[in-house]
């Protein structure tokens, strides 16, 4: 669980976000399948991904690697705090990668009395291909 | 290959009751187990009324109503060729279970672009603004499909 993170405690250039995910299992993409009604056969079932080309089988969904970052966003800032979060869909994850999400700080300023602090997030496989890419933005209280 | 006349389209409204075992069931899946998406005490304790939805939980909505097929169809996009290229949020409040959450998707953006290696696409711009019971407004979701040609 995210503690709560002052604007005056967060400069530009830090990295606030590590978390390693995986490897991921097929079991994890049928139980996202189900939580989140994305049924496309092309995340569950092996025989049809290949049949449209996967020739490794079933990938994950994007929203699921999505979530995964979004997980990692909100345990280092309280979800409260989020005001923003954006993402490019930039390569396919298959069962067995393993996901290492990071953020850095990369602006700062007060916007209509809010303390904002933006941060990209990237995922990354074990062979450094991107998966996702993004920001966040989250309103951070002062210590004033 | 997608109608561009068709930027501007409403579809009808999404209306979706949050349940707390979905927001639990959805974050578990994702494999985050922040306690706050879990437990309603833990929860409280970290100042939220109830367990809040994940921040990409409006997915759920989205898809379980089961219209993405329809707006695809709707804006004559070849099913086989679509990619989902971007996805965003915008956050005003929170979402608790028991919130009977409203959205209204809206084309807001078609056009065709052409990439570095001279292959052209079509971009599609979905949002989607969801509002509570209370008429509050809770989030936008923006969603961006690529069509291959």
């Amino acid at each position: 669980m995210a503690e709560e993170r002052y604007y005056e405690d967060v400069n530009v250039g830090d990295t606030v976000i590590e978390m390693e995910k995986g490897p991921l299992q097929k079991l994890q993409l049928v139980m996202y399948a189900g939580a989140s009604g994305d049924f496309n056969p092309l995340h569950t079932d092996d025989d049809f991904a290949k049949a449209v080309g996967m020739k490794d089988g079933v990938i994950a969904h994007g929203m699921f690697i999505m979530g995964c970052v979004g997980q990692a966003v909100t345990d280092w800032v309280p979800k409260k705090r989020l005001k923003r979060y954006g993402v490019r869909f930039a390569g396919m994850s298959k069962p067995g990668n393993t996901i290492t999400i990071s953020g850095v700080v990369t602006e700062k300023r007060v916007v209509d009395g809010e303390n904002i602090v933006t941060c990209a997030v990237v995922a990354k496989d074990e062979q450094g291909d991107v998966k996702v890419s993004g920001s966040f933005d989250a309103a951070l209280p002062g210590k004033a | 290959m997608a109608d561009l006349s068709k930027v501007g389209t409403e579809y009808t409204p999404i209306v979706w009751e949050v349940e707390r075992g979905k927001i639990r069931e959805f974050a578990k899946a994702i494999g985050d187990f922040n306690p706050i998406y879990l437990d309603r005490e833990a929860a409280v304790k970290a100042g939220y009324k109830d367990t809040p939805a994940p921040p990409t939980f409006l997915t759920v909505p989205m898809m379980w109503c089961g219209k993405m097929p329809d707006f695809i169809n709707d804006l004559k996009i070849n099913f086989m060729m679509v990619l989902h290229g971007e996805e965003e949020y915008e956050y005003y409040r929170e979402i608790y279970p028991g919130d009977v959450i409203t959205g209204t998707p809206k084309v807001t953006r078609m056009e065709e672009k052409t990439s570095k290696s001279g292959s052209k696409m079509d971009m599609i711009t979905l949002e989607v603004l969801y509002t509570n019971q209370l008429g509050e407004d809770v989030a936008k979701t923006r969603s961006l499909l690529v069509e291959r040609k």
